[in-house]
């Protein structure tokens, strides 16, 4: 697609019957015949704002993405990867040989001693496949049958901001256009009453981590401003400027939204400009949001079995617990894209106390997530996805005598990562990482491929949604990405 | 032999997937066609018909980089295209049949076929044809037309009815189009359109109510261009202008990143705002910019320009490679450059060379080693900075060196008398000693380090070396008491480098606290002794000896770049501490909290003498006392003497004096704020460029030498081959690209798109213009006739009838002209998210007209900013700092101001050349219910109700044409009216409604008739959220 072509994106349904004759804004034709119903072929979603011609690509698995984002980098050694060798290792050397093929953050890049670090709490089986998980993630062994574990991703990051602008973005460096916006741009999104890509924030009880979220996570980056992900906030008004100013009633409001559509249909009339009948219609959409965002977040319906699926944080209001339950509200409302960031898992130095405390955050409100959207059957169409921007060493860092004084680095080279829904295998773990876990050894999985898997299966050919930018056509995946069959049914 | 052209050959190597190539049919722009049989005797134009196709299809594999160059064939120059080769020639001008390209795209092989079908590319049969018609009429090549020199194009004749609306140039070039598209301009816009259209084109706001007036009632010939011409001339113009420019080069406040810490850059922002006021001619305006330190003895202006370029983001979170983003902001500012001033993508030549454009990868490393030398490296603290004082700061700062000078000349003015006096006392003061080492009882440090004493008295530091640490040392009395302590870090073999530090790493020290108390012998706690007047020989940016007393832990003294080498400081007791008993002890406590900086060798002394005599320097004044007369070197004398009158009369009190005045001059100086600016690295610490492979830095190639691409020729006669040369190459008469895009910017912002549409990309794949005569004729124009001058091209676009027309669209016109290319009427587009905001304060009457200075914290929701590291806060401005004109908003990149994001201002983190405009239901709900725009209601609701005491017709008419200058028709008005009487029912009826909603525009509750003033916001509401409010005319 090509940034020429933004104005006729947003032209009127006249304006563009009038310019088949020159070939510019089929794309936008086919959607708004779409979403009159007269062209959408049966089974097609019906679209409240258009995505782009041609899109999907062929029959998409999927069509919602919730992402749960796991800030600072979980452990994989402790978590995920069930290593029993490691235990017989504790407090030897991770080899040289084993150590030299990645980069270190320069925080232990110049330590002397290396010493295993072997799971802190024992790792069980769980599910009909037997998957091993630490007992730290009793729920999440609950949903194994349902979930993708990918023991073999890797990245080149070592630092947190570039790590998770890598995965979100498709660069290390900030100001490209994010997963969310990319997807929202490729396939639009079924209701113009909530915003197509939605963001919402949680920090760990203990507020350990010092990492912060920041826009350009969900940016747009060179796309148009409106793909970018719209951040439902802890406090004040939900969505920024949501509430109409005290004393007017709405009433009052509905009033003023007339005469705001009175004078303007005089002026189209007089002008002819079909951007004044976007304008219009821009002015309704946020007539509706100012309704369908509080009646999203009032939870108070709820039966009280769901509320206990996420766990008693679900009461408090900005934990990852609600924020779950709100996913599943948006998602059932037809948001195509949610992301939830959490933050808590930088346990450099407090690896003892603080990881089973972020386990406790986390655990019940995502697999209560994945059950949830199970049981309502849309589990099947929608893909979650868990983890964060890379794993943790296996050596120690700190000192190992001291109950609260050590913990794990960041690691690039080898990490673990899950999905469930939307087409990806559940009950299979995925990848062979080395005895370790610090590198992979067979079925590596970049960020770029799970990516570009991710994008397939919404329907989306990675390499071919395009964006053309200071001459270039750029891509989420960059120059990179293959898919990894191995992991979609 | 040639593999890929080889036509009998039954196998052929794959040619690579392109890895761009998916969406690239979009930009093909020409769709129109003549009849088949026109068309086999019009010529075929190279650049317009075949080079698209070429260089979408054929260059990836036969273009300029040999790398990825196929079977040897080059199609993108005319030489190599129809060389002979050994299987033909791969074009044979005038011979299709004999052409092996014309066979290869038409061959039904699915193994020969061109392009490959593995590169996913497929000519239409158009397309064959004119590559077969272009062959059979000789293969012309023509250079790209944007590439081309300028030519200064003929103005067509216009003839009949329509040359009377010709006003300019400009108009003819129009007129041109719309006559062969059978078009007719659209009738001049009415004035209220007009004055309301020219003052936000040209300073970004709707027109006061005065300048409304004035134009109106001035019912000369020239009302129009005096209009134009007051509004070139105001303040506000350059403002405007400098948005746009600060978009281009991504400014923000902060460094971006993880981290993003504050930035201070605004004094950049505010040469840009003069830069444009002043009307800077644009070949300095871009010399001084890119390498205004390179120019001979650089003012602090161009000094200042330079900051441009540092721009560029810096990381600072912990665990980074610095080398990893001083290069990614070197490559940002190659890639912004050629965007900027060249509309070329040069950026797309980093990892190989350039599919389209005439930039190979190794061009792409010679243009950047011309930017690669400069001594800015990813610093934390932005070094290289300068301190850049605003014209006030410079004058008081004028005033208060003087005025030490001055002081100074009485201080030393000969004095017979004095000078009479003096040697007494230099013989009394060499008797006495105003230093004496302390002695150490005993010396302890927290960590465990052994601490032994030197010979010379000084303390050495060994063993264990923790993070932080503490030294308790407890010393005697001396018998003289003490006024002043002194804290010497020395050098000593034993150290790490020699010290003084104990890192082997940094031999820096940074001392956080020191303290002294008076203490009992053997007791646990003392009286603590307050110390006052911190002096050093030395000190690093950041970190003052003061902040070694100030009793925060987290700020000392340290003295880096200086790290190498011994430092002294003193500190004075506020009172002076009587030696009253010989068993009299003091204990020191020295914290060190700054990881593993501590020191490794020191010397604590303690004097009694009067504290001016005592100087952080490493001669005591008592021993230059006691030197031989003949001994003493000229810096003695002049201590000697200084020393002598501080402390005598009457020179004493004009001490006092210079000690004020420089105390004022050292606050002055520090408020001035320190700019980021370009330094060149000086010639023996100049770095190789290397290619980095794949643009990967960390895989060095070949190393160049710094050039420009050849394509567009080389850097000017005599001109440096560094930034400077770069910058005269761009302004130089032989780029055709610099005007031609400089142009093109701003007229695009004034008619909604360029003439080239893709303002960022004037390349092969860029769209082509849409009047080149009319760009031609206004880069010619403004290079050689205008002398580079904005305000001229700007008064000669909104002169021309063009600008002017009226911006209906009629049924013909939507369907012939949609998009109003051929311009067959006003433009007509939505404002720019500072505009819109600008305009609700401005109409209001609550816009400050302030200029310059840091960026303004205009009212936020809480709870948008998050921040861990620097301790930043968005604490929101108060007076009129609050309503500034949006360009002075603090801009953070991780976190930007949500209100004007909305409306697609960007985040600063890299070069918007264009922002595409959008529209979503979130900025209805900012206008409608952002806090800022109900104040900005409500004073417009205020205005309205003092427009009348009873007449609501009149309140509203009042809010009206203050908003939108013109006059409502009856409808318009009476349905306004309608909706004030409805709701001031409403407000009567609820008292308490009304009040809340004043309480939210920020009114008084107590405001006199608060049911009609709120009525009166509720229609303001409505009118800062209609489309013509938001839309310029």
């Amino acid at each position: 697609m090509n940034p020429l072509f933004e104005n006729d994106l947003r032209a009127s349904r006249r304006e563009l019957f009038g310019k088949t004759a020159s070939g510019i804004g089929i794309a936008a034709i086919a959607s708004l015949l779409e979403q009159e119903g007269m062209a959408a072929p049966p089974g097609k979603e019906k679209l409240a704002i258009p995505g782009l011609q041609g899109l999907p690509h062929f029959a998409p698995k999927a069509k919602r993405v919730v992402v749960l984002w796991q800030g600072g980098a979980p452990s994989h050694v402790d978590l995920f990867q069930h290593q029993p060798l490691l235990e017989q290792r504790r407090m030897q050397q991770v080899p040289d040989s084993i150590r030299s093929k990645g980069r270190l953050s320069t925080m232990t890049a110049g330590q002397k001693n290396y010493p295993v670090l072997p799971p802190i709490k024992p790792f069980k089986q769980y599910g009909k496949n037997g998957m091993w998980l630490s007992e730290m993630l009793p729920y999440t062994g609950g949903i194994s049958d349902e979930i993708c574990l990918i023991n073999s991703m890797h990245t080149e990051a070592v630092n947190h901001a570039p790590g998770v602008t890598l995965f979100m973005t498709g660069s290390q460096i900030p100001g490209r256009p994010s997963m969310g916006a990319w997807a929202t741009y490729g396939l639009g999104c079924v209701t113009s009453e909530l915003p197509a890509f939605c963001v919402m924030t949680s920090m760990d009880t203990g507020k350990t981590c010092g990492q912060l979220f920041y826009d350009y996570y969900w940016g747009s980056g060179f796309l148009p401003s409106r793909y970018q992900g719209v951040r439902f906030r802890g406090e004040g008004d939900p969505v920024l400027y949501l509430a109409d100013p005290s004393g007017t009633s709405r009433s009052l409001r509905r009033g003023q939204l007339d005469d705001i559509s009175e004078l303007n249909h005089r002026r189209l009339t007089e002008f002819g400009d079909p951007e004044i009948e976007t304008r219009i219609t821009q002015y309704e959409m946020a007539y509706k949001m100012q309704t369908s965002v509080p009646d999203l977040l009032d939870i108070s319906k709820e039966p009280k079995s769901i509320l206990d699926m996420y766990g008693p944080d679900v009461q408090r209001k900005g934990s990852f617990a609600r924020n779950c339950l709100l996913a599943r509200r948006l998602l059932e409302r037809g948001v195509r894209f949610v992301q939830l960031m959490h933050a808590g898992w930088d346990q450099h130095g407090n690896l003892d106390t603080q990881l089973a405390l972020q386990c406790k955050d986390t655990d019940q409100p995502s697999a209560a997530l994945v059950m949830d959207l199970k049981q309502r059957g849309l589990l099947d169409d929608t893909i979650v996805l868990w983890g964060g921007e890379f794993g943790r060493t296996t050596f120690v860092q700190g000192d190992i005598t001291k109950p609260n004084a050590h913990g794990r680095d960041h690691l690039g080279t080898c990490y673990s990562m899950w999905v469930a829904g939307g087409g990806f295998k559940g009950g299979t773990v995925y990848g062979k990482p080395d005895e370790y876990c610090y590198n992979v050894e067979a079925d590596g999985v970049h960020p770029y491929d799970l990516q570009a898997t991710i994008l397939h299966q919404l329907g989306i050919e990675h390499t071919k949604l395009t964006y053309r930018y200071q001459g270039r056509d750029f891509r989420l995946t960059d120059v990179h990405g293959a898919l990894v069959p191995g992991i979609i049914s | 032999m040639n593999l890929i052209f080889a036509l009998n050959r039954a196998s052929r190597l794959m040619a690579p997937l392109l890895a761009f190539a998916a969406s690239s049919v979009c930009a093909s722009p020409h769709k129109s066609s003549p009849p088949d049989n026109l068309r086999l005797r019009a010529p075929v134009d190279y650049s317009k018909d075949i080079r698209p196709i070429l260089a979408i299809n054929c260059f990836t594999c036969h273009g300029q980089d040999p790398l990825t160059r196929q079977g040897g064939l080059r199609l993108d120059t005319r030489d190599t295209a129809i060389a002979s080769r050994p299987s033909g020639r791969a074009i044979d001008p005038g011979k299709p049949e004999k052409s092996d390209i014309i066979a290869r795209i038409n061959t039904s092989s699915s193994d020969l076929i061109m392009p490959p079908v593995a590169s996913q590319h497929k000519l239409s049969a158009e397309q064959k044809r004119l590559l077969s018609l272009w062959v059979q009429q000789g293969a012309p090549y023509a250079d790209h037309w944007a590439f081309s020199p300028i030519t200064r194009p003929a103005q067509p004749k216009i003839k009949g009815t329509q040359s009377a609306w010709i006003r300019n140039p400009i108009d003819s070039f129009v007129m041109h189009g719309l006559q062969k598209a059978g078009l007719i301009p659209a009738p001049e816009a009415d004035r209220y359109t007009l004055i309301r259209r020219l003052s936000l084109d040209l300073t970004g706001l709707a027109p006061a109510q005065s300048d409304v007036a004035a134009f109106m009632s001035d019912g000369s010939k020239q009302a129009y261009e005096h209009a134009v011409d007051r509004l070139l001339n105001s303040p506000r113009y350059g403002e405007y202008w400098a948005r746009m420019w600060l978009d281009l080069m991504r400014y923000a406040d902060t460094q971006g990143y993880e981290k993003d810490n504050p930035r201070t850059i605004w004094r950049y922002r505010d040469w840009v705002i003069d830069a444009f006021n002043t009307d800077m001619p644009y070949d300095r305006f871009t010399v001084e910019q890119l390498a205004g330190d390179l120019l001979p003895n650089p003012t602090d202006s161009q000094l200042l320009a330079t900051a441009c370029h540092r721009n560029t983001m810096t990381n600072t979170e912990g665990g980074v490679d610095p080398e990893e983003f001083r290069v990614a902001a070197i490559k940002d500012r190659v890639d912004t450059t050629g965007q900027v001033w060249m509309g070329l993508t040069i950026g797309c030549a980093k990892c190989h060379s350039h599919k389209y454009d005439p930039v190979t990868n190794q061009e792409y490393y010679r243009f950047y080693a011309l930017f690669n030398q400069t001594a800015d490296a990813n610093y934390g603290d932005e070094t290289p900075t300068a301190q850049m004082p605003s014209e006030d700061q410079r004058k008081k700062l004028a005033e208060v060196q003087g005025r030490v000078i001055s002081l100074r000349e009485s201080f030393n003015r000969d004095s017979p008398n004095l000078d009479a006096q003096q040697p007494a006392w230099e013989k009394q003061l060499a008797a006495s000693r105003t230093w004496s080492n302390a002695s150490h009882i005993e010396a302890k440090a927290e960590s465990g380090a052994t601490i032994h004493a030197r010979a010379d008295g000084a303390l050495l530091v060994s063993g264990t070396h923790k993070d932080k640490d503490v030294y308790t040392l407890t010393c005697a009395v001396p018998a003289g008491g003490i006024t002043a302590m002194r804290l010497e870090a020395l050098k000593d073999p034993s150290l790490p480098n020699g010290g003084p530090g104990r890192d082997a790493a940094d031999q820096n020290v940074v001392t956080s606290e020191i303290t002294i108390e008076s203490i009992a012998p053997n007791a646990a706690a003392g009286s603590k002794l307050a110390l006052t007047n911190a002096r050093a020989d030395f000190e690093q940016g950041g970190w003052p000896v003061s902040a070694a007393i100030d009793g925060n832990p987290d700020t000392g003294w340290a003295f880096s770049p200086q790290n190498a080498q011994a430092h002294v400081a003193i500190f004075d007791l506020k009172s002076p501490l009587p030696a009253v008993d010989a068993n009299q002890q003091v204990r020191l406590t020295i914290r060190q909290n700054y990881a593993r900086l501590q020191h490794g060798c020191f010397r604590i002394s303690f004097s009694s003498s009067d504290p001016k005599l005592l100087q952080p320097t490493a001669d005591d004044i008592s021993e230059i006392a006691a030197r031989a007369a003949a001994k003493r070197s000229d810096a003695d004398r002049q201590r000697l003497k200084e020393a002598f009158r501080q402390t005598h009369a009457p020179t004493d009190a004009i001490w006092k004096q210079i000690a004020a005045a420089e105390a004022e001059q050292k606050t002055l100086e520090a408020s001035i704020p320190r700019i980021p600016i370009m330094k060149e690295l000086t010639t023996d610490k100049q770095r190789v460029t290397r290619i980095h492979r794949r643009g990967n830095f960390m895989d060095p190639g070949d190393t160049v030498t710094p050039a420009v691409p050849a394509a567009f020729g080389a850097l000017p006669a005599g001109a440096p081959p560094n930034r400077l040369g770069a910058a005269q190459w761009l302004v130089s008469k032989s780029n055709p690209l610099t005007p031609r895009v400089a142009v093109n910017r701003i007229w695009a912002r004034m008619f909604g798109v360029g003439i080239v549409e893709t303002e960022e990309d004037f390349g092969t794949q860029g769209v082509p213009p849409s009047n080149p005569d009319l760009l031609n004729y206004l880069a010619a124009s403004f290079r050689d006739d205008m002398g580079w001058s904005f305000k001229k091209l700007c008064k000669t676009i909104v002169m021309s009838s063009t600008y002017r027309q009226a911006s209906v669209a009629t049924p013909l016109k939507k369907k012939i002209d949609p998009r109003n290319l051929l311009l067959s009427r006003g433009p007509r587009f939505r404002m720019t998210a500072e505009m819109i905001r600008d305009q609700a304060l401005a109409v209001s009457g609550l816009l400050s007209s302030k200029m310059y200075g840091p960026s303004m914290m205009p009212p936020q929701p809480s709870g948008i900013w998050r921040t861990v590291y620097s301790g930043m806060k968005w604490e929101t401005s108060k007076g009129e700092d609050r309503y500034r004109r949006g360009l002075y908003t603090f801009w953070r990149r991780s976190s930007p101001y949500p209100a004007m994001t909305t409306f697609d201002a960007g985040s600063g983190e890299f070069c918007v050349v264009r922002r595409i405009r959008t529209n979503t239901p979130l900025q209805a709900l900012v206008t409608l219910n952002d806090p800022a725009y109900i104040e900005a209601a409500g004073a417009l609701g205020k205005a309205m109700l003092a427009a009348s005491p009873t007449d609501v017709q009149q309140r509203i008419v009042t809010g009206f044409r203050r908003t939108l200058v013109r006059v409502p028709y009856p409808a318009e008005a009476s349905r306004l009216v309608a909706l004030y009487r409805l709701t001031l029912a409403g407000f009567k009826a609820k008292p308490e409604a009304a009040k809340s909603l004043l309480a939210a525009a920020n009114l008084s509750a107590s405001e006199d008739r608060g049911a009609e003033l709120a009525a009166c916001i509720t229609v303001a509401n409505v009118l800062l959220n209609l489309d013509e409010t938001v839309s310029k005319p």
